[in-house]
C-alpha cells in the first residue's frame, strides 16, 4: 500500500508515504502532530499531484537539516514548507497540511531504521481507510494547483502540471 | 638561407628585427614613453618613431653583423594599429626595399604576435589568447585560417590597465602594465569589481567607468591602497581572460595554450593560466617581455613565413590599415603550418 | 564566512556517471528521487582569487535557476530543476532524453548526402532558433552563452526538415541575467553569430535566416537588430588610442 524511497543523496534516510481515504479524525490527527504526539507529515492529498512531488519537498528538508539551513522548526514541518510555492510558513500550512474538515490524508515519514512499527502506530492512529499510493491523481485538485502555483497555460504547453509544480518549488529560494 | 627584416611601429614601440631561418640575429627597439596620467596621441608618437628609425635600423644591422646585401626581404606591419606611427614605419620600410632592392610583405600585426610566439615557444597548435594595449582576442588556427573565438566587445584589456594607471598617476615608465603589476603584488584586500563574460567574449569598460569613479575616492577615505587596487583589478581582468580562453579551448578540444602581446608578459596571468592548464591537463606557453612586447623580430618571422610561400606586397598595394581584416570568418596565412 | 560544505552530494556525485567536464562544469548523469537526472557541479576554479571565485558561482548557480524559471512560465522549454544545492553549486535537472544538441544535428545533416542544398534542410531548425530565442528576449532574459551547443533538438518523432515537429530545449543558463536593454540581447545575439558561424563554417546564409525569423517572432526586434549592427561594426573599428 505504501510508498518507499531511499534518499540518493541521504542513503541512511527512507521516506515513506501513506495515503488514507474516508478519514473521519482530521481534526484529532492535526492536534496530535501539532503536539509532537505524531512524527510525521500530515499532508493535504489535493494538493499533490504525484508521490515525486513529495519526495522532491523531503530530499530538500533533509539536505537543509544536515546543514543547519531549515526554514522552520523541524524536519515534518519543513516538508510542508517545502511544498508551497511561496516564502510564506503559516500559509504553507493553510494550504499544504491538513485541516479539521479534510476526509483524506497523506502522511509522510522520513526513517533511518526499520521503519515497520513506526507505520503500525501511524495506521494505527488514523480513522480511515488506507489506499495505494498511486491513487494520489484521483484526489489532486488540478485547479487549485494551477491557481495556487500560478500556472500559466503556455508553460504546460511544454511540460505537465507535476514539472510546472516542482520547478517551482526547487526554484523558489532565489525567485 | 633566407634572411628577413620586419619593421614594427603600430603603437608606441618602433623595434626592427632580423631573423634567418627561425634565428633571431638581432631585436632592437625604442618605447615612447609619456608622463604619468597621460596617454600617447597619434601625432606625437609618430614624431618619436620619426626621430629614431634610423638609429635602430643602424642598430639592427649591426647586432646581426650584417650589410644590407644580405636581406632578402623587407617585412613591415600594415596594420592594425595607430595610423600616423603605421604610416611612418611603412615609409622607412618601402624606401629601403627600394634602396636594397628588395622585395617587400606587408605583415598583420597580430599575426606577428602568434607566429614569434609559435617560433619561440615551438607550441604546436595552440589557443592563443593575445593581450596588448589594442587587442584582447582569443585565436585559434582550423582549416588554415586562424579565427577569433573570443575576444573584447569593447575597449582592450590593455587600454583598461593603462587607463586605470593614468587615473590614480602611476608612471608609465618602463609601462603602466609592468608598474600596476609590481604594486599588485603588495596588495593584500581584494575588492570587487564588476565581472563580464558573455559566451567567449569579454567587456570591460564596466569594470573602467567603475573604477574610474570610485578608484580616487577609495583612496582617499582609506578604503583600500592603490595596491589593493591595482591586485583586484588585476585579479578580476585576468580571471575573465583565463575563463574565455578556456572556453575556447573546451570549444575547439585544443590542449595548448599560447599568450602573446604585451600583456603576456604578466607573471600572474601567466601564473594563472597555467594554474588552469594543470587543471586540464593542458600546457602553457609564455614569452618575455622581450618578444611579448611590439618588436620588429616578430614581423620579420610572419614575413620570413609569407615570403617562403611565395607571398609579397608590389609597392602601389604597400598601404596600412588602422582596422583589422581580422575576423571571426579567419584571416589566411599561407605558408603557414600547424 | 566559509559555507558549509554538503558532503552527501559530493559522496553521490563520486559515484556518479560523468557526461562531460566544460570549462566550469561538471556534468553528471545518475539516478535521482528515482528518475534520470542530469546533475550540474560548478567546481572551483583554483586559478582565480577565493572571494571572486565563490561569488562567480554562486551567482551564476542562481542566475541559471532563476533564468529556467522565467522561461518555463513563459512557455520557453528549459530542463525542469528538481533540487539545487548553494553549498556545492549543484542543480539537478530533468534529463531530456532523446535529444542531440543542435550543433551535433547541424553537423551531421551537413555531412550526410541530400538531395538538394544542405541549407534547406537545416532552414527551418533555424527559422525555430530564432523564434524561440525571440520568445525568450521578450520576457527579457539575456542568455550570455548563446551556442548550438546550448540547444538541445528533441529527436523523438522529429524527422529532418519537418518544421512542425520541431522541438528545441535552451540549456546553461550560467551566464544568464534580466535585462530589457536591447544592447544585451543585441550582444546576445552577436555572441550567437560569432559561435554559430565559427563552429559551422560556411552557414552565413543559414544564419541570415535564422535573424529573419527573429526579428519576424519578436515584438521588440528593430531595435536589437540595430544594435546587433553597432557591435559588429565595434569590432571592426575598435581603436587602440587611449
Amino acid at each position: 500500500m505504501h510508498t518507499s524511497h531511499q534518499l540518493e543523496l541521504y542513503p541512511k534516510q527512507t521516506v515513506t508515504q501513506l495515503l488514507f481515504k474516508g478519514v473521519k479524525n482530521s481534526a484529532e490527527l492535526r492536534k496530535s502532530a501539532m503536539e509532537g504526539k505524531i512524527n510525521a507529515a500530515l499532508i493535504n492529498p489535493k494538493m499533490i499531484v504525484d508521490s515525486f512531488q513529495v519526495l522532491v519537498a523531503a530530499n530538500k528538508a533533509v539536505h537543509l537539516q544536515s546543514i543547519g539551513k531549515m526554514k522552520t522548526r523541524g524536519l515534518y514541518s519543513e516538508i510542508i514548507f517545502n511544498l508551497s510555492p511561496a516564502n510564506n510558513i503559516s500559509e504553507a500550512f493553510k494550504r499544504f497540511g491538513i485541516s479539521d474538515s479534510d476526509d483524506s490524508v497523506l502522511v509522510v515519514l522520513v526513517a533511518t531504521d526499520d521503519e515497520s512499527q513506526v507505520l503500525a502506530d501511524i495506521t494505527e492512529k488514523v480513522d480511515g481507510q488506507q489506499v495505494p499510493v498511486a491513487e494520489l491523481p484521483t484526489l489532486t485538485d488540478v485547479m487549485q494547483i494551477r491557481k495556487l502555483y500560478k500556472v500559466t497555460p503556455q508553460e504546460e504547453k511544454i511540460g505537465s502540471l507535476l514539472d510546472s509544480v516542482v520547478c517551482r518549488m526547487a526554484t523558489k529560494d532565489v525567485v | 638561407m633566407t634572411v628577413v627584416i620586419g619593421f614594427e611601429g603600430s603603437a608606441n614601440k618602433i623595434g626592427i628585427g632580423i631573423i634567418r631561418d627561425g634565428v633571431v640575429l638581432s631585436n632592437p627597439r625604442r618605447t615612447y614613453i609619456t608622463p604619468p596620467g597621460q596617454g600617447f596621441l597619434p601625432s606625437e608618437t609618430a614624431r618619436h618613431h620619426r626621430a629614431v628609425i634610423l638609429t635602430v635600423l643602424q642598430e639592427a644591422l649591426e647586432q646581426a653583423a650584417l650589410t644590407p646585401a644580405d636581406i632578402d626581404c623587407v617585412a613591415y606591419t600594415k596594420g592594425p594599429g595607430m595610423g600616423a606611427p603605421l604610416v611612418t614605419v611603412a615609409l622607412v620600410a618601402r624606401t629601403v626595399a627600394q634602396l636594397w632592392g628588395r622585395p617587400l610583405v606587408g605583415v598583420n600585426h597580430c599575426i606577428g604576435h602568434v607566429e614569434m610566439g609559435r617560433l619561440i615557444t615551438r607550441a604546436h597548435n595552440p589557443t592563443v589568447l593575445y593581450v596588448s594595449g589594442g587587442n584582447t582576442q582569443v585565436i585559434a588556427y582550423s582549416e588554415r585560417r586562424y579565427r577569433i573565438f573570443g575576444e573584447t566587445i569593447d575597449i582592450a584589456v590593455g587600454n583598461c590597465l593603462d587607463r586605470f594607471a593614468r587615473v590614480i598617476k602611476i608612471s608609465n615608465d618602463p609601462s603602466p602594465g609592468y608598474n600596476i603589476e609590481q604594486m599588485a603584488k603588495r596588495g593584500r584586500q581584494y575588492v570587487e569589481l564588476p565581472y563580464t563574460v558573455k559566451g567567449m567574449d569579454v567587456s570591460f569598460s564596466g569594470i573602467l567607468s567603475y573604477i574610474e569613479e570610485a578608484a580616487n575616492k577609495m583612496l582617499a577615505s582609506a578604503q583600500c591602497t592603490a595596491e589593493d587596487l591595482c591586485f583586484s583589478l588585476q585579479e578580476t581582468l585576468f580571471s575573465m581572460l583565463v575563463e574565455i580562453t578556456e572556453r575556447a579551448m573546451a570549444h575547439c578540444g585544443s590542449q595548448e595554450v599560447l599568450i602573446v602581446g604585451g600583456v603576456g608578459c604578466n607573471l600572474r596571468l601567466q601564473e594563472m593560466m597555467g594554474v588552469m592548464c594543470e587543471e586540464r591537463g593542458a600546457k602553457l606557453f609564455a614569452t618575455d617581455e622581450r618578444f611579448c612586447i611590439d618588436n620588429g623580430a616578430m614581423i620579420a618571422q610572419a614575413g620570413w613565413e609569407m615570403f617562403r610561400s611565395g607571398q609579397t606586397t608590389a609597392l602601389p598595394d604597400s598601404w596600412i590599415t588602422q582596422r583589422s581584416e581580422f575576423t571571426s570568418a579567419g584571416l589566411l596565412l599561407s605558408g603557414s603550418t600547424s | 564566512m566559509e559555507p558549509e560544505e554538503s558532503m552527501a552530494v559530493s559522496d553521490f556525485l563520486i559515484k556518479g556517471n560523468l557526461l562531460k567536464q566544460g570549462a566550469e562544469a561538471r556534468v553528471y548523469r545518475d539516478t535521482f528521487l528515482g528518475k534520470s537526472t542530469i546533475i550540474k557541479e560548478r567546481f572551483p576554479k583554483k586559478y582565480r582569487h577565493p572571494l571572486l571565485d565563490e561569488k562567480l558561482t554562486h551567482r551564476r548557480t542562481v542566475q541559471e535557476v532563476r533564468s529556467i524559471q522565467r522561461c518555463r512560465k513563459a512557455g520557453i522549454p528549459t530542463p525542469v530543476v528538481h533540487f539545487v544545492d548553494y553549498t556545492s553549486h549543484c542543480i539537478f535537472l530533468e534529463d531530456i532524453v532523446d535529444s542531440v544538441t543542435v550543433r551535433d544535428h547541424i553537423v551531421s545533416t551537413q555531412q550526410r548526402p541530400h538531395p538538394g542544398p544542405t541549407l534547406e534542410h537545416l532552414a527551418p531548425l533555424a527559422a525555430k532558433v530564432g523564434q524561440i530565442i525571440a520568445k525568450m528576449h521578450d520576457e527579457d532574459v539575456v542568455h550570455g552563452d548563446l551556442t548550438t551547443s546550448n540547444m538541445l533538438l528533441r529527436t523523438s518523432g522529429y524527422v529532418v526538415g519537418d518544421a512542425a515537429e520541431l522541438s528545441l530545449v535552451l540549456i546553461d543558463f550560467g551566464l544568464s541575467y534580466i535585462s530589457a536593454l536591447p544592447e544585451d540581447k543585441g550582444v546576445d545575439l552577436y555572441v550567437l553569430e560569432k559561435a554559430f558561424l565559427s563552429t559551422h563554417p560556411n552557414t552565413e546564409a543559414l544564419f541570415q535566416k535564422l535573424l529573419k525569423s527573429y526579428a519576424a517572432s519578436s515584438k521588440k526586434s528593430s531595435a536589437v537588430i540595430k544594435k546587433l549592427d553597432e557591435v559588429r561594426l565595434r569590432g571592426r573599428k575598435r581603436s587602440m588610442v587611449g
